[in-house]
């Protein structure tokens, strides 16, 4: 039983325990070495999930849409996403005359590397970690920024208007929803204080003193605002409107062929299987769960987030750009900055420890409580909000229907004189 | 030679290297893009400092945000990229900024000058002979100590705290919000002959408008009054 | 070379000879760009060339006390407020003018 629920753990020991005792290397080395490896695997890992993700997601979507998707190649179309990449590899790799070629060549990778980079803190087992950094949260918010920096590459160095656009469009869509990404992921920081990704984990196991509740049942505002954030943030459906084709084209990526659009492709498809990491890490326990062992616990819960987007996908049609921000600016940031910092308050009146209590005064609850009190006080922003929302909505096309009346009965009196 | 020397040599040619090309390129987006390789740099440095929180920081600040900022300028300006990289004092300021770098290296580098300067004070701590020390004359006191586990906590509660750095944390907090606004307000200020051509347009659009209106607004006047007139009866 | 006042090898004088190095490739930027776009990003080599030398101080002298961590974290703000005004400085001059060359703002108005 302790074999199979610290598989991954044992595995990577073993292979460390290897390299120093059968190859000799001094301990540091054989870190390095090992560490090397562990990189190289989780590489690996996310470029396999990517061509298994793709196959998914064009079944998942057929079946919603009511089609069969690719059903040709191998036993269910299985063989797939092998077909596709011997096409990409076997396309011609062009480059526009009037290109800035080193920009030009360079923005795939670095877009490849920058999503890949996520995975180095995301925690799949205890102790199975690329790195625990003390700010991993923080690490993944800032290295996301990183591919914005990639998409002005590729928009700026195709030296084509559309591709520029794309670009531009990108830009303001990941700068606006990071503000969102980064309130919400803040309230987890709170409840948590820490912004370790195990920390986090950790306060959401079932432990003494601890009764491990996963944060969406407590959270479950910043939960929603942190799914949709994040999808704008991999500008997956229906926020996927730097490549929407009938404006622009295919946005940043117009001039990309072959193995570089596949890079772009891959930096996606990576990008949203991280993002369904983090969200289940903050959100829903991450590795922790009973019975089943703990690396097969966080992929089911970021293979149901990621069937989650699969769905939204293939339900929703696109936003219009202007709904976008408005969405974003206009409800999403307010609503997750009165959230935060009725979240502070809450923990600040309601403390769980006696030495909080004791330092700045309120009541001491109990963890189960003070959940139900952020549960409420989350649910009372959300529907609040909401309202709002919706009165505001209302007005606006009332205002629209009378000045469409208005134009209509002037057309018609100008049409009778 | 430990790893981390050879990680710090790597990492200070490719700062260096890169701080080179920001300031000789002619072409303003690679030098930009050359920046950012500079600021991860820095990034390595703070790591090698045990800092991975300022690593972070300067990942998401300023990658995240100053370089797109710059980046974005560099492309709103695209009429600028054929000028000139330099203007007609750059000899003069190269051999300036040489010479600084020379004091500094002098003051602080390993390639001590070794002169006997005791009768000047200002230069006998400027070109220091014996222990290190540092301009002002404090000497260096190291004693290899470790980063403590929770100077993130350390540092959040120094900020936030009145006998610390509070006064000066509220300052920057109100600069940013007037950045926020200035910054706002002036990149939407327009040419005045621009703004008299909107406001021209806008005054032709209403007149239009109102001129479309007239025939209606006139007909449904009339029962309106009719029914005011007999509500009067 | 005296191994004591080093942190994994490293003295602090290399930290200080790169932030030396930087300060001065910064201010011969500043000092020697026809384009304002240019000149920031000059300023910006500057004040991260300060950066350094803060967070080296801090880690070789105090790293326990959070003077060094709280002046970098300052100038951060700064240097990315500095940004934002500087920016939109530049490109409200451009608009009117046609020109980054801060030779040609020669009037004080626009």
């Amino acid at each position: 039983m302790d074999a199979i629920t610290n598989l991954l753990k044992i595995i990577s020991d073993f292979v460390a325990e290897l390299i120093r005792s059968v190859l000799g290397f001094s301990p540091l080395l054989a870190e390095l070495v090992v560490m090397g490896l562990a990189a190289v695997v989780l590489i690996t890992f996310a470029a396999l999930s990517f061509m298994g993700l793709t196959y998914v997601e064009r079944k998942v979507v057929a079946r919603i849409q009511d089609r069969l998707g690719p059903n040709q190649a191998g036993p269910f179309g299985l063989l797939q996403p092998l077909a596709d990449g011997i096409k990409m590899f076997t396309k011609e790799d062009t480059t526009p005359a009037t290109a800035d070629r080193w920009v030009y060549n360079l923005a795939p990778l670095v877009i490849a590397v920058f999503a890949l980079a996520t995975y180095a803190v995301i925690p799949f087992a205890p102790g199975v970690v690329g790195t625990n950094l003390n700010v991993g949260v923080f690490y993944v918010l800032a290295i996301g920024s990183g591919s914005i920096v990639a998409i002005l590459m590729a928009g700026w160095g195709s030296n084509n208007k559309y591709a520029l656009l794309g670009a531009f469009r990108t830009v303001a869509q990941l700068i606006g929803y990071e503000v969102p990404m980064l309130l919400n992921v803040l309230t987890v920081v709170l409840v948590t204080g820490s912004m370790s990704l195990i920390d986090i984990i950790n306060h959401q196991t079932l432990a003494e003193g601890n009764p491990g509740i996963p944060h969406i049942l407590m959270l479950p505002l910043p939960a929603l605002v942190f799914l949709i954030s994040g999808i704008a943030e991999t500008a997956r459906s229906p926020f996927d409107l730097l490549e929407a084709e009938s404006e622009i084209v295919a946005g940043f990526h117009t001039e990309y062929s072959g193995m570089k659009f596949a890079l772009f492709f891959l930096g996606e498809y990576v990008n949203a299987l991280a993002v369904a990491f983090i969200f289940s890490t903050l959100f829903l326990g991450g590795y922790a769960g009973p019975i089943l062992p703990p690396y097969v616990w966080i992929l089911l819960k970021a293979a149901l987030v990621f069937f989650v987007f699969m769905w939204l996908r293939g339900t929703l049609p696109r936003v219009r750009i202007d709904q976008m921000h408005a969405l974003n600016w206009k409800f999403l940031v307010p609503m997750s900055t009165v959230n935060l910092v009725l979240v502070m308050l809450v923990l600040k009146l309601f403390p769980t420890s006696e030495a909080a209590a004791q330092t700045f005064g309120g009541i001491l609850v109990t963890p189960w409580v003070q959940a139900l009190i952020l549960l409420a006080v989350n649910l009372a922003v959300l529907f609040v909000s909401l309202a709002l929302a919706a009165r505001a909505a209302r007005r606006f096309r009332q205002a629209e229907e009378e000045m469409i009346m208005r134009r209509r009965s002037a057309n018609l009196a100008t049409a009778r004189a | 030679m430990t790893i981390q020397q050879l990680i710090f040599i790597a990492l200070a040619i490719l700062v260096i290297g890169s701080a080179l090309f920001v300031v000789t390129t002619s072409n303003l987006f690679r030098g930009a893009l050359m920046l950012i390789v500079a600021f991860f740099g820095i990034a390595g440095f703070y790591v090698l400092l045990d800092n991975g929180l300022f690593a972070v920081a300067q990942v998401m600040i300023y990658i995240g945000a100053i370089s797109i900022l710059i980046i974005f300028s560099v492309m709103l300006t695209r009429g600028m990229q054929a000028m000139i990289p330099r203007n007609a004092q750059a000899g003069s300021v190269a051999i300036a900024a040489g010479l600084l770098f020379l004091i500094l290296l002098l003051a602080f580098g390993p390639f001590r000058l070794v002169v006997d300067l005791s009768g000047v004070p200002v230069l006998a701590t400027l070109f220091r002979t014996e222990s290190p020390r540092v301009l002002g004359g404090l000497p260096w006191s190291f004693a290899n100590r470790e980063v403590p586990e929770t100077y993130i906590a350390d540092f959040g509660r120094a900020l936030v705290d009145l006998n610390q750095f509070l006064l000066p944390f509220l300052l920057v907090a109100f600069l940013v919000d007037a950045v926020l606004a200035g910054a706002i307000y002036i990149a939407r200020q327009r040419k005045p002959a621009e703004v008299i051509a909107e406001r021209e347009a806008i005054a032709k659009e209403e007149a239009e408008e109102i001129a479309a209106l007239q025939p209606q607004a006139a007909s449904p006047a009339l029962p309106q009054s009719a029914v005011a007139s007999t509500a009067e009866h | 070379m005296n191994l004591q006042n080093t942190i994994n090898g490293i003295p602090l004088e290399w930290y200080l000879i790169v932030a030396a190095a930087l300060f001065s490739i910064g201010l011969y930027g500043v000092l020697a760009r026809k384009n304002a776009v240019a000149m920031l990003m000059g300023v910006e080599l500057m004040l991260n060339s300060v950066n350094l030398n803060l967070l080296a101080f801090w880690r070789y002298l105090a790293p326990e006390s959070a003077a060094g961590l709280a002046f970098a974290a300052f100038v951060f703000v700064i240097a990315a407020a500095e940004t934002a005004v500087g920016l939109a400085l530049i490109i409200a001059v451009y608009r009117s003018l046609k020109s980054v060359d801060p030779e040609t703002l020669t009037q004080l108005k626009l």
